[in-house]
């Protein structure tokens, strides 16, 4: 009886022929950067299965490539910060107040999400010429003007991470806490904070690797010369390829591995997979 | 008791504030900036027509890359889904060890950044690469080809930034869908196309309609992908927003075009809102 009912919609083969193809599909590209990253010699392509294996292309990775993962971070960093001060209050406002259209704000604060990536990066560019015009500073091209059209797009992502947990906990026990007699500032600090900081955690780093991983918007902010990573590859890509771009890119990898790892440890993958 | 309560609405009025200057500054002067014409050398017109609209709608070249990219988007998002829906449905209805496991290794092919993606793709199919030798090797070509420049290259770099986010996106439609209907339609005697046609596909479709309006907009917007696997051959809305701009300094026609890229999404993304409200009505689809 059993057996039979569980003969399921796909045949067990068919199953594992799929997933095969579509996980193969996904890792390919990544893996094959990571293997030909150990072959380093003077050329200008890569061939596969590689001729050599050593660890030659890392140390050989040229400083802008350096300074543009540097520049990445850096960038992230800022942006996550950015994008969680902005975050943290519009998350704790939806999900406290009683203001009534609730839903309206928090389309309002998911538009960025909508904006396709040179969009958003043509409309930074042009509001800065326009403040460099009417003021003399021009901030396309600087690290701030960069940080602020990624704080933009990465701060519906600490939003989005921060709201369900928020959701999760009644705020009896702040209640509690201020019954007690502590100040609204202490009862953030020890009771609020703690509980949301698994979501404001994983949004955070979830905003940092959106602001991480991005080529179009730095593409348009970018001063030639001191680009971020990506933004690197795809000029190296485009123009003059390295094969030292692999090394980079295979630590970069393991980089975004680390984060990630990080994130399902503190916080889970729920950011990213809802399973409810 | 109400004395200590804390305003929250207040709270909210700092970043409200922040996201709205962001917002309507960038997006305010550009969309102004699409209607002066191109000078040339990056100079405006300082009077406002709508000569860069009228070119963007009858100009061929335009045109054309209008139609490519809605072409190129659909394509992207029939191929995504016809590899997301089986695949979201098999994680579903694994044990959630396993589950979990093969969602994670999505989230970390989501993670890596497409430039490095890309970069992997280009080797992959070099003319040196491992899959024109194997091909070779196989019998199956007979001299090596290339992915850059070429519609389906464009299709598959466009792939690797949707794949990933429409299985997770399926997956948790997919999980709203009870096992035991499906179990019950087999024991009364249905067989697996009718389980797949009466109880799958009228469940999941709501989701898998709304997953794919949100991969076309995401395969519209493409860029990185695009630009270097396309290799100005093929030229899609964002290709020609970044050339306009960076390369050949027209912000006017840029903006236009970007103005028209971002209403297209608009408009599908209030399509999609539009959808889910159908849905939540109780208007199921009958397919």
């Amino acid at each position: 009886m059993n057996a039979r009912v569980s003969s399921r919609l796909i045949s067990s083969g068919s199953r594992s022929l799929i997933l095969a193809a579509v996980y193969i599909f996904l890792f390919a590209p990544i893996i094959i950067v990571m293997a030909t990253s150990f072959d380093y010699g003077e050329r200008a392509y890569v061939i596969f299965p590689p001729e050599r294996f050593t660890f030659d292309a890392y140390l050989n990775i040229p400083e802008y490539i350096e300074n543009g993962i540097y520049l990445s971070i850096g960038v992230g960093i800022s942006a996550a910060l950015g994008a969680s001060l902005i975050g943290i209050p519009a998350a704790l406002g939806i999900v406290r107040s009683d203001i009534p259209g609730k839903s309206l704000i928090m389309t309002l604060f998911r538009i960025p999400l909508q904006i396709p990536g040179v969009v958003m990066g043509l409309a930074f560019l042009q509001a800065y010429y326009a403040i460099g015009a009417a003021t003399g500073w021009y901030a396309n091209g600087t690290y701030i003007g960069l940080v602020i059209a990624h704080i933009f797009a990465a701060t519906p992502f600490v939003i989005g991470a921060v709201v369900p947990v928020l959701q999760r906990f009644q705020p009896t026990l702040e209640e509690a806490a201020q019954t007690l007699g502590a100040s609204r500032m202490s009862t953030f600090r020890k009771i609020t904070l703690p509980l949301i900081s698994p979501g404001v955690f994983a949004g955070s780093l979830y905003a940092f690797m959106i602001s991480f991983g991005d080529v179009p918007i730095a593409i348009f902010l970018s001063k030639p010369g001191t680009s971020t990573f990506p933004v690197e590859v795809f000029f190296a890509l485009e123009q003059e390829f390295d094969t030292t771009i692999l090394a980079a890119s295979t630590l970069v990898v393991i980089f975004s591995l680390i984060v990630l790892l990080i994130i399902q440890r503190f916080s889970g993958l729920d950011v990213f997979v809802k399973t409810r | 008791m109400s004395g200590i309560k804390t305003r929250w609405e207040l709270i909210l009025i700092p970043p409200l504030l922040l996201t709205m200057v962001l917002l309507v500054a960038s997006q305010f002067i550009f969309i102004k900036g699409s209607f002066h014409k191109d000078l040339g050398y990056g100079d405006l017109s300082t009077t406002y027509e709508l000569v860069n609209y009228l070119r963007a709608f009858s100009d061929p070249y335009y045109l054309n890359v209008l139609l490519l990219s809605i072409n190129v988007s659909a394509t992207a998002t029939v191929l995504t889904m016809v590899c997301a829906v089986p695949v979201a449905y098999i994680i579903a209805r694994m044990t959630s060890r396993w589950a979990m496991l093969f969602l994670a290794l999505v989230v970390v092919a989501q993670f890596v950044t497409i430039a490095i993606k890309v970069l992997g793709l280009i080797v992959l199919f070099s003319p040196d690469g491992i899959i024109n030798r194997l091909f070779l090797f196989l019998g199956l070509i007979e001299e090596t080809f290339t992915i850059l420049g070429t519609f389906a290259g464009v299709i598959t770099g466009l792939m690797y930034y949707s794949l990933g986010f429409a299985v997770l996106l399926i997956y948790s439609v997919i999980l709203t869908i009870p096992r035991s209907l499906e179990e019950a339609a087999q024991i009364h005697g249905a067989g697996r196309f009718n389980v797949y046609r009466r109880i799958i596909m009228p469940l999941a479709a709501p989701g898998t309609i709304i997953c794919s309006l949100m991969v076309f907009n995401i395969s519209i917007g493409g860029f990185a992908s695009t630009a270097l696997i396309g290799a100005g051959k093929i030229l899609t809305l964002p290709v020609i927003v970044q050339r306009s701009v960076i390369v050949n300094y027209n912000y006017g026609m840029g903006a236009t075009l970007a103005v028209i890229l971002l209403t297209s999404v608009i408009l599908i993304n209030l399509f999609s809102v539009w959808m889910v409200h159908r849905f939540r009505q109780g208007k199921t689809l009958t397919i």
